[in-house]
């Protein structure tokens, strides 16, 4: 694909720890791609599987969920929840032929400004390697 | 299987007080069809057979029924359906009770153990069907098929539906009637059809999803039978917000069945009813097959075997997997 | 109307001759046939018994787009099909339901979608040599060799197709072919007929409507619907497989700016069918939505369009995951009046 290629990438942020994470990186000048469109969410417990789906139909071209660690959570257990069903969810999608450098989720606390830009990097030169998402983004399609 | 013990055994428990009927299975109006039968009295019960065409899962009449508002002054039917399962419907059984969709004082459950069903596909290819209901009974080594008076002896391996292979349960988990003597349990074969797709690169599984999913005509009969997709209002219908549009092609029809698949991740209990309905002949239990075999390989789990267990989705270990965390 | 003889080593140059058209004939294998477009430079074998699907998606598609426009914008831009489409092997029954269909789609108004699809296309049929299992054209009005709906009738002969002009349509593809075809003289003409009656010998299943129609309402309370109905999963699958079901829904889709507004089908047999935004469902259960079913089917439309809307084609009893039998419900219903 072209190097032009700029990926769009949703990303589903815990109120508390990753969107926190997410702001001290900005307060602190670090630079990091801008391709990504931030979701701000109580906790990722919160995070429909389904949403993640989707916003790969809605035209995104990478998701990428993050959260407290574990043990963190605001709310002591949603980061659980969303661990498992987000984890059985990245396998349902590589199994039906997403690629999966499309979707990531990572633990980032409200002290790891500098963990979210390498998570922001990493999910970004994923995504624009695996190309514009074609597969089940939505068409109008005639008959 | 003694069908006169189960036709007694039927016409008793329907004709109890405290039930309001009984689902079996009974004759089709053709060639080697099983339709699933109301029983609520000795007569309806003599109809009723358990032979290897008995695929359908009748687990899922126990969500189906409708419960309408009452007139005032009227009190609701609250008797008991009795049910007659297999291993695999069992398991449904006892993912409801689970999940808490049904409660346990609210079905009989008539265990009925499982040597195997055969491919209603793979039969009518291999010995055409007439318009004669056709029998089928078990013999020591396989099936024989009686159509027309006359007999004819099959090996197990030449008719036996792919989920039957597969099969870890033949014996019902839950039941409050056993039936017969439980069956001695097979060496489950290896899930080829998933092991196979596991196998392709991205590109190509891609590839595989979009032709079957281009056939795909959302008939929601996948959805309809099986016995775990019980919600009322289902998500993938509602329109404010619309998860999935109501057009059909192949983007939304793969939509559809990933979200249906991700719902049933870790509930499925692989009876593969929605492959066997499908009018398209879409391979839908691979991707159920999938989840599960991921559940059991990832988690130690399977579903469908505790009734007072905890939903998987709904509950988590401190040590569950992370490796895929960045 | 003219009858010829095709013979088959020439099928190729007459699907040839059908240039300038889009072409659709059953393909895929086995059970999974359906209706697609032929690709250039094929001749379709027409070798099966009937499709899954029934050929009533090229003129009602599954999904149509009524008409397109842009959020905020002032126009509205109405698609116009403009292909002429023939279709290769269409059987009696599909062609008939077709017939059946558009009186529903020109009830006081034409439909222009519909009917703007319907008039480019050409039903070539193929008359039934074996019928299925479940057929039951004979006792609903139809039969193997039906003409009703169709432009061309071709009869298998073993090594000649009989081809039989039934409009102008019919005729017009008959002149296009030419020197491919020869007179069909009396032995193939008594050939053809044997074939047929032989064919209609064989179909064993039928449908006693005596009085049906105007019996039905008063069955309304009868306890036959929940017997019916008690396995019914309310799946689309009958409504959907059915010639004859013509039902569809209507949503706007929205993908950024760009928008549309499309028609697909819809299904009576959803639970929200007929689901009011109050919350009120007048058909709530699978028993009055089944109810619904064969009322229509045998009654309603008898009411306004004098004719049953079935056909006889058998396929919701081939396909009904639970073996709901039409055949069985209208034996039942004959028994209760």
């Amino acid at each position: 694909m072209s190097a032009n290629f700029e990926p769009n990438i949703v990303a589903f942020l815990c109120n508390w720890c990753s969107y926190a994470g997410a702001d001290l990186a900005g307060t602190s000048r670090v630079q990091y791609p801008s391709n990504v469109q931030i979701i701000r969410v109580m906790c990722t417990g919160r995070v429909n599987p389904l949403y993640v789906v989707n916003a790969l139909q809605q035209g995104a071209d990478g998701v990428l969920v993050s959260g407290c660690h574990p043990g963190d959570c605001h709310y002591m257990e949603g980061n659980y929840f969303a661990r498992r069903r987000l984890g059985m969810l990245k396998d349902l999608l590589e199994f039906a032929g997403v690629d999966p450098r499309r979707f990531h989720m990572s633990w980032v606390s409200a002290s790891e400004g500098h963990k979210w830009k390498e998570v922001v990097e990493k999910t970004v030169e994923d995504t624009r390697e695996a190309g514009p998402f074609e597969g089940f983004r939505r068409r109008q399609i005639d008959w | 299987m003694d069908l006169d013990k189960l036709r007694e055994t039927a016409a008793e428990v329907a004709g109890r007080d405290d039930v309001k009927y009984l689902i079996g299975w009974k004759k089709g109006s053709y060639g080697y069809r099983i339709a699933p039968a109301f029983v609520e009295d000795a007569e309806a019960a003599a109809e009723l057979i358990f032979s290897p065409l008995c695929t359908a899962n009748l687990a899922t009449y126990l969500t189906l029924v409708e419960k309408l508002p009452l007139p005032r002054g009227q009190e609701p039917d609250d008797r008991k359906v009795a049910l007659m399962v297999k291993g695999c419907d069992s398991r449904a059984v006892a993912q409801l009770l689970a999940e808490k969709g049904i409660h346990r004082d609210e079905v009989v459950v008539i265990g009925c153990p499982c040597p195997g069903m055969v491919d209603p596909d793979l039969l009518a290819e291999k010995y055409p069907e007439t318009e004669e209901p056709a029998e089928l009974k078990w013999s020591d080594d396989g099936f024989v098929i009686v159509r027309d008076g006359e007999e004819t002896a099959v090996p197990r391996d030449e008719l036996l539906a792919e989920k039957c292979r597969l099969c870890r349960y033949p014996n019902p988990v839950v039941n409050d009637i056993m039936l017969d003597d439980p069956v001695e349990t097979w060496e489950p074969a290896e899930d080829e059809g998933v092991t196979e797709i596991e196998e392709k690169e991205v590109d190509g599984r891609w590839a595989y999803w979009q032709e079957q999913f281009s056939n795909c005509i959302r008939c929601y009969s996948c959805r309809n039978v099986c016995p775990l997709c019980y919600c009322q209002d289902c998500i993938l219908d509602r329109l404010n917000p619309t998860w999935v549009n109501r057009s059909v092609n192949f983007p939304e029809n793969t939509a559809f069945n990933i979200a249906r698949a991700f719902h049933l991740a870790g509930r499925c209990i692989e009876c593969g009813e929605c492959e066997r309905v499908c009018p398209a002949n879409i391979p839908l239990g691979k991707l159920n097959r999938k989840m599960a075999r991921e559940i059991r390989d990832k988690y130690g789990f399977e579903p469908g075997l505790e009734p007072e267990g905890e939903p998987f989705q709904a509950s988590y270990k401190p040590d569950d997997p992370e490796d895929f965390i960045l | 109307m003219s009858a010829m003889l095709l013979n088959k080593e020439k099928w190729p140059d007459f699907v040839g001759k059908l240039t300038g058209k889009k072409l659709w004939a059953p393909q895929g294998e086995g059970e999974e046939m359906r209706f697609a477009p032929v690709a250039e430079g094929e001749a379709p074998a027409l070798e099966y018994g009937n499709t899954r699907v029934p050929p009533k998606q090229v003129v009602f598609p599954q999904t149509e787009t009524m008409f397109r426009f842009q959020l905020g914008g002032e126009e509205v831009e109405v698609p116009e099909p403009e292909e002429e489409t023939v279709l290769l092997g269409v059987r009696p029954c599909d062609a008939r339901s077709m017939a059946i269909v558009d009186n529903l789609f020109g009830w006081e108004e034409d439909d222009p979608y519909y009917f703007k699809r319907r008039e480019l296309v050409t039903l070539v049929g193929l008359a039934c040599s074996e019928p299925g299992l479940n057929c039951f054209c004979t006792s609903v009005g139809g039969g193997p060799a039906s003409t009703e709906g169709l432009d061309l009738l071709m009869t298998d002969l073993g090594e000649h197709y009989f081809l039989e002009a039934v409009t102008k349509k019919g005729e017009a593809l008959l002149k296009e072919a030419g020197d491919l075809l020869e007179e069909a003289g009396e032995d193939k003409v008594k050939e053809k007929d044997k074939i047929i009656e032989e064919s209609a010998g064989k179909i064993k299943r039928s449908v006693d409507h005596e009085g049906v129609p105007e019996g039905l309402p008063g069955l309304w309370e009868d306890p036959l619907w929940q017997r019916v109905s008690a396995s019914c999963l309310g799946c689309g699958t009958c409504t959907y497989l059915c010639p004859t079901c013509h039902c569809f829904d209507i949503q706007d889709e929205v993908e950024g700016f760009d928008a549309r507004r499309c028609r697909m089908w819809d299904s009576c047999m959803f639970g929200e069918y007929t689901l009011h935004t109050s919350g009120h469902n007048p058909r709530p259960t699978r028993r009055e939505r089944t109810r619904n079913r064969i009322n229509h089917k045998y009654s309603y439309f008898v009411d306004k369009f004098d004719v049953i809307a079935c056909v006889g084609c058998g396929r919701c009893i081939n396909l009904c995951p639970v073996n709901i039998d039409i055949v069985e419900i209208l034996r039942q219903v004959k028994e209760a009046l």
